[in-house]
């Protein structure tokens, strides 16, 4: 087995920068068992070793009190790192150096320090002495400047170096106060009894005590007994008293202090703090007004740029797939073969795959936002909205994206910080349009709306994304209840960003998507293909499809659709536009448009068409949205969206359809 | 004198005196330096957003509910 190196740090250190750099692109995306926090893992190949890298969810601390921390934690506490690389940013070492302790005060010895963003600490005129740094904290310090390749290869060597024994450690731990250390030593002699004391550091043990974390509590009680921990949990509520507040807090102020005193041996700052062209573009970015005015700005452009770059490329894989299937079918003699392969799978997934580039871009313009330090100005910006509907401010980031496509956007819900606000911002996603809904609204309006059809259009989306705020409010009251993570956002520095580390994290994204569609994607085409040509194919009234329609009929005839509209939906799971395409091919007039409005408007009434509109819009979420969905948080979420907006979409359809007769007479 | 730090205007000093509080949202704050004895500065506050201070190097965002809980000794 290759040994294991943890990647531990805070969040916008430079981590996946260093990450990328140690692995290539020989790493691999996931989720921690169980919970919806990515985890990464990769390869580092080096002179001839190999190494299995582990990325840690970015935290400030390790407590037991969000996911992440709990998962980084448990991860060094079980032993499961042969080596953890801290990667500390220099530029602002105290925070950084916070988690530090709390890894060596786990009774780790292993760790490096790669001391990242030198050039930063630099320009911001703090001066670091290497050597000292090294001595003070009894580890080995790498310093780096990843971004642009520097220590890259010395962290390398040092981590074969100490992977092989040629490093002994002494780190340093932090000291407290002598009442709390006296605690610390009375409660350490009583576990020190205990098979506890085997696995498990007895002073970190004791610490953890002592500030009433959760899980430490829970695993402590399991070896002494209640009476033993009653005693304990005494001795902390006078400390308390003592104190006058609870000891987390005690331990945390006294742990600053320690680092404080610390880096006064290797560091000395500037006298004066400068106001930065960060500090003057905050004065706009997260301003009231002329931020909410910016973020428009910064979004429009951001879309503006993912659809001129994306829909020509959009366009051609298209005709690339149309093509291929012409140029394949060319060699299929046996009827049902080609229309399995053709119609089927190359038709089916290739109207998914299309949406490749939009789905990459996307992630390119959100990593560079992301990475340039924006969104974290965004989220404050949208906080104040976000938060009447039970969202946090970032859970804006997804809801935007939507509108491009709505699986990258239930990806980008990774990004929030605790899990309840990660599920429920998954859950109303779909709600949000995306491109290939407004592919069935702007045809519709434009075929029965011909003078109002950017109103129509607009309407719909409003009552689709006001649909998403609204199901927000009430799911997070009645079934993901809760409070939610209370706002706490660091805004880190304006960063220009590395190329490379963006083009590699969308390219890992959009990659879920492209594995998508060669299973799932390609299970529910053929599958629909299969209902669609047989036993006779559509047109003839007797496929599965139709039949199916029919059975529905009860139900859309409520919305005042007919069985064309229920085939139509059923087909659209697999991608929103073939709801479109559906009737095309019913009416038999296949691509033309042109004939189909036509067709269309003699079939039904401008009410029923803005009904058809809507209800496409906001019913199951499509078929790569649901994977996508179930990747992130499991099958029962992914049920549960999808139910939960079909009975929305009946509803809502079933209501505008009588509140449109009413109205119109 | 103390005041929540809801309630600091822009450009205001001081020390942070106490959080109260659940432990969840305390210790967030936490582990981001904002402890009992930490100096912070306010660099925005416009109610009803989030208010921004600096933490030595850092700048933080706190949504008000948590701002509330954030007892500050005012330096002139």
């Amino acid at each position: 087995m290759e040994k294991v190196v943890a990647l531990a740090g805070n969040p916008n250190v430079g981590k996946t920068t260093i990450f990328n750099a140690l692995t290539g692109l020989r790493q691999h995306v996931g989720n921690w068992p169980g919970v919806t926090v990515e985890k990464k893992e990769g390869i580092m190949k080096y002179k001839n070793r190999k190494f299995r890298v582990v990325d840690l969810p970015g935290t400030y601390s390790l407590t037991a009190r969000s996911i992440d921390e709990l998962i980084a934690r448990n991860f060094i506490l079980e032993g499961n790192a042969d080596i953890i690389v801290d990667v500390v940013d220099s530029s602002c070492l105290m925070r950084n150096l916070y988690l530090t302790m709390e890894i060596l005060e786990m009774g780790v010895k292993n760790v490096i320090i790669a001391l990242n963003k030198i050039d930063l600490a630099k320009k911001k005129g703090i001066t670091i002495d290497f050597k000292k740094v090294e001595k003070a904290l009894g580890i080995p310090v790498v310093p780096m400047n990843a971004k642009e390749g520097i220590g890259i290869d010395d962290l390398k060597e040092t981590i074969v170096a100490m992977a092989d024994g040629k490093i002994t450690t002494n780190p340093v731990i932090p000291i407290y106060d002598e009442l709390i250390e006296r605690e610390i030593s009375h409660i350490s002699k009583i576990l020190k009894g205990t098979p506890l004391a085997e696995k498990y550091n007895v002073r970190w043990l004791s610490i953890k005590l002592l500030t009433r974390d959760e899980e430490v509590i829970k695993l402590v009680l399991k070896h002494l007994g209640q009476e033993k921990m009653d005693e304990i949990m005494k001795h902390i509520s006078e400390l308390e008293q003592h104190y006058k507040r609870s000891l987390d807090m005690v331990i945390a102020s006294q742990k600053y202090e320690f680092i404080d005193s610390l880096i006064h041996q290797f560091v000395t700052y500037p006298t004066e703090r400068k106001e930065t062209i960060g500090d003057q573009l905050d004065k706009i970015l997260i301003h009231p007004v002329y931020g909410m005015i910016s973020l428009f700005g910064v979004f429009y452009l951001l879309f503006k740029f993912v659809f001129t770059v994306g829909t020509p490329m959009q366009e051609a894989l298209d005709s690339l797939f149309a093509s291929l299937g012409d140029l394949v079918g060319g060699y299929i003699t046996s009827e049902t073969l080609r229309g399995l392969v053709v119609d089927g799978i190359i038709g089916g997934v290739g109207a998914v795959l299309s949406f490749f580039p939009l789905v990459f871009l996307l992630f390119v313009a959100i990593s560079f936002l992301e990475d340039i330090g924006y969104m974290a100005r965004a989220a404050v910006v949208m906080e104040r909205i976000m938060r009447k509907f039970n969202l946090p401010g970032k859970s804006f980031i997804p809801m935007v994206m939507a509108f491009g496509c709505n699986v990258p956007a239930v990806m980008a819900v990774r990004a929030l910080d605790d899990e309840r606000d990660r599920i429920l911002t998954m859950l109303v996603n779909p709600l949000v349009p995306c491109s290939a809904r407004m592919v069935v609204v702007t045809f519709l309006a434009g075929a029965f709306f011909e003078s109002h059809q950017a109103l129509v259009a607009v309407g719909i989306y409003a009552i689709s994304f006001g649909l998403a705020l609204i199901s927000a409010l009430i799911l997070g009251k009645f079934v993901i209840k809760g409070e939610g993570s209370p706002f706490v956002i660091e805004l880190p520095d304006y960063l220009i960003p590395s190329w490379k580390t963006i083009i590699i994290h969308s390219w890992e994204r959009s990659k879920e998507f492209l594995k998508k569609a060669g299973t799932i994607i390609l299970a529910g085409a053929v599958a629909i293909w299969y209902l669609s040509n047989y036993p006779e194919p559509v047109g003839s009234g007797l496929s599965y499809a139709e039949r199916l329609g029919k059975f529905f009929e009860p139900l859309t005839r409520l919305m005042g659709q007919d069985w064309k509209a229920a085939v139509s939906l059923i087909f659209g799971i697999i991608a929103k536009e073939n709801v479109i395409a559906t009737y095309g091919v019913i009416y038999g007039v296949g691509e033309s448009e042109e004939a189909l409005a036509v067709l269309m408007r003699q079939a039904m009434a401008p009410l029923q068409a803005f009904v058809l509109a809507l209800v496409t819009t906001l019913y199951i979420p499509c078929i790569a949205t649901i994977a996508a969905i179930r990747s992130e948080g499991g099958m029962k979420w992914a049920v549960i969206a999808s139910l939960y907006d079909l009975v929305l979409a009946t509803v809502v359809g079933i209501l505008v359809y009588h509140l449109g007769l009413f109205i119109l007479g | 004198m103390h005041v929540r730090l809801s309630k600091m205007k822009e450009g205001e000093r001081g020390v942070v005196i106490d959080i109260q509080g659940g432990a969840g949202a305390r210790q967030r704050l936490l582990g981001l330096g904002i402890t009992p004895g930490t100096v912070i500065r306010v660099i925005k506050s416009s109610p009803p957003g989030p208010v921004i201070i600096g933490v030595g190097p850092s700048k933080v965002a706190l949504g008000r509910g948590i701002a509330d809980k954030i007892i500050v000794r005012r330096e002139s």
